[in-house]
């Protein structure tokens, strides 16, 4: 099965470009020009990594992640900016992104980026079924 | 020191004396004068003792001796006195204690000589209708003037009348005044003090220390001194001014005179003057050359401070210049980030797309394909460059790793050993094994370590050398690039920190190494610094504290 992949950066003929790209390094992809717009996709589809533009014009990447964690744990983000600075990347980090990437980033870097945030988000869905089987275990038992 | 701190140093020094100096002196003269003055009163009093004392000493010796006379008269009959041998035996008694009687006569009431004995011979000599002769007979006693007598030695006589039996006689004495002369020289005072006695017509009865002979005619009236004893001011013929005692001597109406240069100061107020003057030099110099050593200091210390300050403010503005420069930096780099990363995918996607079919389609396939390689090529290098300009605003938070400086020097000579062999570069590690492990991030270190590296490497010559030292210091470690290269230019000196400044060619370099360098070595707590003669080599020194700010 396809890593499900949503890309949000409010730069179209970027988006649309990388959205091929990866399409052809067999990801699904969806975009997304702003945050808000993010937010809907998310609820409306399951998703497995979103890569996320940092600097937006309304809400900004940090705010984003903060609402994407909270209704959507198990997402994994990406955060990929044209600016380096402490308060992006620190901040993003213990905000629960997976990783900050600097633009242009190298095809083959994400798409290395991207396998990883997925394959945490698969070891994390695996732990959660197993501690829930061992709950019911335990229930069945008690 | 330079001419505006002389100059200060000068204007202080002057003000730091006048505020000293200036009190010092006027109290002191304050001292001085008021003492002066208390002298002044000490002094006329003393004078007014003295000549009370010297001239009830002249009446009482001039009453001793007409009292001697009378007591002669009054114990000795006429008869006695006058038989052959007895007045010499007399003269030898009175002269007993002191030798003032010159002569002495016996005198009728007609002026004959009774009998004399004394070196004048005046045996024969009638005194009758002699003005001293007639006021002995009326008032009973007469004391002459003095007048020069036998071998002009200084004389006086002193007659007085007995009257006893049927007419009256005198006693007559001549008496040396050499005594007289010593009891009134006696209240001489000083360099300038002078003491005589004049008689009423204004000459001399001694011999005055200044201002003529004996007899000679004084320079002043007589007249002019009051009454009993007084201390009065006046100017001599000379134009001093003298203190004056002038005492009448009752018994014989002389004037005693007794005169004081009152511009000569008296012992004491002379000594007191001395004293003060030893006193305020010694004061002045102390305090002077407090004033003069401590400002001297103090204006070094000030032209020390401005100097240290100025440098400060210098590297401040420099440092401030180089943080703007590297905010304009980030700036810019992430402005183009944003594109370039456009850039990038289109080319990629291009790439992505080109397939066997497509360079079949067309001949010019191929330079399509070659193209949009290089344009993704020229992306990379610009992202290199523009990731490196962000590098200005990534202060991401250093690590405090525990490090041995040695290990990252050699891991990053490790780096430029190939390129070195390959250049007959010689590398030389003078790495101190004792290097103190510190507290830094060691993936900042490497980077600086390597960008030296690469600079000596690009500086020196085929054949060149580059030294690489580690020391510690009280500070922390000392870590030095040597290389006998070009060197750098003095006048580049000032830039060489600033980003984007670059010696090397167009795309050989961003100018941003060093700059970040510097950035990362004040990040640590630490500095970077060079020393550089042209055409001999440059040397880079990093400096590293032994704990992390």
């Amino acid at each position: 099965m396809a890593i499900k992949v949503l890309l949000v950066d409010d730069e179209p003929s970027f988006v649309d470009t990388l959205k091929r790209r990866l399409t052809l390094r067999k990801l699904e992809v969806v975009t997304a020009a702003s945050a808000d717009e993010a937010f809907a996709v998310l609820d409306r589809e399951t998703l497995d990594v979103v890569v996320l533009d940092v600097k937006m014009p309304g809400t900004d990447g940090l705010t984003a992640i903060k609402t994407i964690k909270r209704h959507h744990p198990l997402v994994e983000v990406i955060l990929l900016s044209g600016h380096a600075n402490l308060e992006a990347s620190v901040g993003g980090m213990a905000l629960g992104a997976f990783d900050y990437l600097l633009k242009p980033v190298r095809i083959d870097e994400l798409v290395y980026k991207i396998e990883d945030a997925h394959r945490r988000k698969v070891l994390q869905e695996e732990k959660i079924r197993a501690l829930r089987a061992a709950a019911q275990t335990h229930a069945g038992e008690g | 020191m330079d001419g505006r701190y002389q100059q200060l140093a000068w204007r202080m020094t002057l003000t730091g004396l006048a505020v000293t100096l200036i009190p010092l002196w006027v109290t002191g003269a304050a001292i001085y004068l008021y003492f002066a003055s208390t002298q002044e009163e000490s002094q006329r009093a003393q004078l007014h003792n003295l000549a009370l004392n010297r001239s009830n000493a002249v009446q009482l010796f001039l009453a001793e001796r007409t009292s001697m006379l009378e007591a002669l008269g009054h114990v000795a009959t006429l008869d006695a006195l006058t038989s052959p041998g007895e007045l010499e035996n007399v003269l030898g008694i009175l002269n007993k204690r002191q030798q003032s009687f010159v002569d002495i006569g016996i005198i009728d009431a007609n002026g004959e000589h009774l009998a004399y004995e004394g070196p004048y011979h005046l045996e024969d000599r009638n005194y009758g209708g002699e003005d001293w002769f007639e006021e002995t007979m009326l008032r009973g006693v007469h004391i002459s003037d003095v007048f020069l007598g036998f071998r002009g030695v200084p004389h006086f006589v002193i007659a007085v009348r007995r009257d006893d039996r049927t007419a009256p006689w005198i006693l007559r004495a001549t008496i040396d005044s050499d005594v007289f002369t010593r009891l009134v020289q006696s209240g001489q005072v000083g360099l300038t003090g002078n003491a005589y006695i004049v008689n009423r017509a204004g000459r001399f009865q001694t011999a005055p220390r200044f201002g003529g002979e004996i007899l000679a005619t004084a320079p002043f009236d007589p007249s002019i001194a009051p009454p009993g004893v007084n201390v009065v001011f006046r100017e001599d013929e000379h134009g001093r001014r003298l203190m004056t005692a002038f005492a009448w001597i009752a018994s014989k109406d002389w004037l005693l005179v007794i005169d004081r240069d009152s511009s000569e100061p008296a012992a004491p107020l002379r000594q007191a003057l001395r004293l003060e003057l030893i006193a305020l030099v010694i004061a002045s110099l102390l305090v002077g050359g407090a004033v003069v050593y401590h400002i001297r200091q103090l204006v070094t210390r000030l032209a020390e401070e401005d100097r240290s300050r100025v440098a400060t403010e210098a590297q401040l503005a420099h440092s401030a210049r180089l943080v703007s420069l590297g905010r304009m930096a980030a700036g810019v780099a992430h402005e183009i980030n944003n594109p370039l990363a456009a850039i990038g995918e289109l080319a990629g996607l291009m790439e992505d797309l080109i397939d066997p079919a497509f360079l079949a389609s067309t001949p010019h396939a191929g330079l399509f394909q070659d193209n949009v390689r290089k344009i993704q090529l020229h992306v990379d290098r610009t992202r290199d460059i523009t990731h490196r300009m962000l590098g200005f605003a990534r202060r991401m938070e250093p690590r405090h790793d525990t490090v041995n400086v040695n290990d990252v020097a050699r891991e990053a000579l490790t780096f430029v050993e190939r390129e070195a062999a390959y250049r007959q570069v010689e590398l030389v590690r003078n790495l101190d094994p004792n290097l103190p492990i510190i507290t830094s991030d060691r993936a900042q270190m490497q980077q600086v370590f390597l960008n030296l590296l690469n600079n000596a490497l690009d500086a020196v010559p085929e054949a060149g050398r580059i030294v690489v030292t580690s020391r510690s210091d009280e500070d922390g470690v000392v870590v030095t690039v040597e290389d006998n290269g070009c060197g750098i230019p003095e006048e580049l000196h000032d830039r060489i920190f600033d980003p984007f400044f670059t010696t090397k060619g167009p795309g050989e370099g961003s100018g941003l190494g060093l700059s970040i360098c510097h950035t990362i070595m004040k990040g640590l707590g630490g500095s970077l610094t060079f020393t550089s003669s042209p055409g001999e080599g440059t040397v880079f020194q990093v400096r590293l504290p032994r704990h992390q700010a």
